[in-house]
């Protein structure tokens, strides 16, 4: 299988090096991503997480070619970001954040337009157009009068109408209600299992784990975590609530198991790993009701984030 | 260049040239019928000596002559106007215009490399230009021919004119190409551009006017556009050149500055 996106070391800093000392930068000088170094394979949906200025548009504006790396190498489809930028734009679709477009101009017009810029047949075009719902009087219309529910939706066929084999999605169901929500991760699904590659930056942590194959989360224009989206959910704890009939089990020293806490006819605790020994340890005991909640890649996301304050 | 990018640039612009260049060309046929209509009463007027006689000869210009009247049409405030509203206008918003509304980024992510982009928007606003300027000339050839004087106009040396014309505000149309792919935002590629005709003009205007600032007439982009002596087939080579030079420099510049600089996200 063939590395859609390989990047080593990928740096970019905004600003000027210091004339005194070329090697430092001046204090106007920002590290928008330091050292991103990861490989997404073909024909997965790779998540990139991070909230607002942590370097996600950076790196993928780094990708496309619209910024110069300042340290690092990086290929897209086999092809290097510095000197192939047009050859990867050609195999790559694009859904910037906050999309815009030229109003002036109907729906179908601007996909006409867009395609033919992008010298590709729209060969997706009609089937996207029907799953999210944009039917023809509305494509006739002036871009300028959508709402931004359809902008998005546009903005969406415009990125994946001439089948790329990658494609670059920066907040791609924003603006979406929850029916085109699920018709759009269906439309991924199936683009998925087509072989296609998706890098997806989102900041809806549930579309990212319900979507999502492996994920990057950056810090700060670091990367603090990349990996497969189930293997860092089963890392993370869960939540037990136990209602009893009787005594309360001893979960001393049980593998996985914490900050137990019981009293009036429940007992609360925190679960992680394999759940066997838990199991175990509470089998012989009166249970009227037993609730893991699953792990969610918000608190995984969090917990990153919570690091960080507590370093500040 | 790429066509499908022309064709869209071409589609978004059609109505407003058509609007230009139909008010050019009447701005056009209105400058000879004001010639024969009171050219002799204006030549009465100077020869009284009421009106200095450098009034009389505005950028190159006078309402005494067919030619001399479409000289002065051509550098008249109304005229310039008119064209630089492709020449500035469209010149400074190709790049900063669509990148502040956050369109360059849908432009920029097909496969285009930003030299073709910028080739592409810079012939597209050549013709623009060339169109408004033979708007222009059309209206002028008309208008003399209305007033039956089409034999005082020196239509062989009409295309020279269009060629000048379009050398001066293709220049200016560089320049503000230029700024345009320099910034991030429209409002500094459009006012130095402005900056840079309203500077030209005024120097030209000033040594016109007045004898003793003649000497800063070269340093105007509007001082290598004499209508007049072209349509009398004196046409100086050397003002085709430094237009060229001018344009040659801009796209240069241009061709060095947007292929290297970073697009960062709009803010």
């Amino acid at each position: 299988m063939m590395t859609a996106i390989d990047t080593r070391g990928l740096t970019k800093q905004y600003g000027h090096a210091s004339p005194i000392h070329p090697g430092r930068a001046t204090p106007a000088a920002v590290r928008a991503l330091d050292d991103l170094t990861i490989q997404v394979q073909e024909g997965e949906i790779f998540g990139f997480l991070g909230p607002n200025g942590a370097g996600k548009s950076t790196a993928i504006r780094l990708l496309l070619g619209f910024l110069r790396p300042t340290h690092g190498t990086a290929t897209v489809m086999g092809l290097d970001i510095a000197r192939d930028s047009v050859g990867i734009r050609a195999c790559v679709g694009y859904l910037p954040g906050g999309v815009s477009f030229w109003d002036g101009l109907t729906g179908v017009r601007l996909l006409d337009e867009l395609a033919a810029m992008s010298g590709r047949p729209p060969v997706r075009r009609a089937e996207l157009l029907d799953r999210l719902e944009l039917d023809e009087r509305t494509l006739r219309r002036p871009v300028r009068d959508y709402s931004r529910g359809m902008r998005q939706k546009i903005g969406i066929v415009q990125a994946l109408q001439h089948d790329p084999e990658l494609a670059v999605l920066d907040e791609p169901s924003e603006g979406l209600d929850p029916l085109m929500q699920r018709a759009f991760y269906e439309i991924l699904d199936d683009l998925r299992a087509a072989g296609r590659t998706i890098f997806f930056s989102s900041h809806v942590l549930s579309e990212v784990e319900r979507v999502c194959d492996r994920v990057a989360i950056v810090r700060q224009g670091r990367l603090v975590a990349l990996e497969d989206v189930h293997s860092l959910l089963a890392r993370r704890k869960r939540n037990v609530e136990i209602r009893l009939q009787g005594p309360a089990p001893n979960l001393d020293g049980v593998p996985g198991v914490s900050e137990v806490s019981s009293g009036g006819g429940r007992l609360t605790c925190r679960l992680e790993g394999d759940v066997g020994p838990f199991l175990a340890a509470i089998g012989g005991s009166a249970i009227s009701d037993l609730t893991i909640e699953p792990a969610r890649l918000e608190e995984a996301f969090l917990e990153f984030y919570e690091d960080e304050r507590v370093q500040a | 260049m790429n066509r499908a990018l022309f064709l869209h640039t071409w589609r978004a612009y059609r109505v407003r040239l058509l609007i230009v260049t139909v008010a050019i060309g009447l701005w056009g046929t209105l400058l000879p019928v004001i010639y024969d209509s009171f050219g002799a009463q204006f030549k009465q007027m100077l020869d009284s000596g009421l009106i200095p006689p450098q009034f009389a000869q505005f950028g190159g210009g006078d309402i005494f002559s067919l030619t001399g009247a479409v000289a002065l049409g051509l550098v008249h405030p109304i005229s310039v106007g008119l064209n630089l509203v492709f020449a500035v206008g469209f010149g400074a918003a190709a790049v900063a215009g669509e990148r502040q509304r956050g369109t360059l980024e849908i432009l920029l992510s097909r496969p285009l490399s930003r030299r073709t982009t910028y080739v592409t928007l810079g012939l597209a606003g050549a013709l623009f230009i060339g169109v408004t300027v033979a708007g222009f000339l059309v209206g002028a050839y008309v208008g003399s021919g209305l007033t039956g004087r089409l034999d005082e106009l020196g239509t062989s040396d009409l295309p020279l004119l269009w060629l000048n014309a379009v050398l001066l505000f293709g220049a200016f149309g560089a320049i503000a190409l230029a700024m345009s792919v320099s910034f991030d935002r429209l409002s500094p590629a459009l006012g130095i551009s402005l900056a840079v005709v309203l500077v030209s003009y005024f120097l030209d205007v000033l040594g016109s006017l007045w004898p003793d600032a003649k000497w800063l007439q070269p340093y105007s982009l509007f001082h290598y556009l004499d209508a007049k002596a072209v349509l009398a087939g004196l046409a100086d080579p050397r003002d085709f050149v430094v237009l060229a030079a001018v344009i040659a420099v801009a796209v240069g510049a241009a061709l060095m500055i947007f292929p290297r600089r970073d697009l960062a996200a709009p803010s």
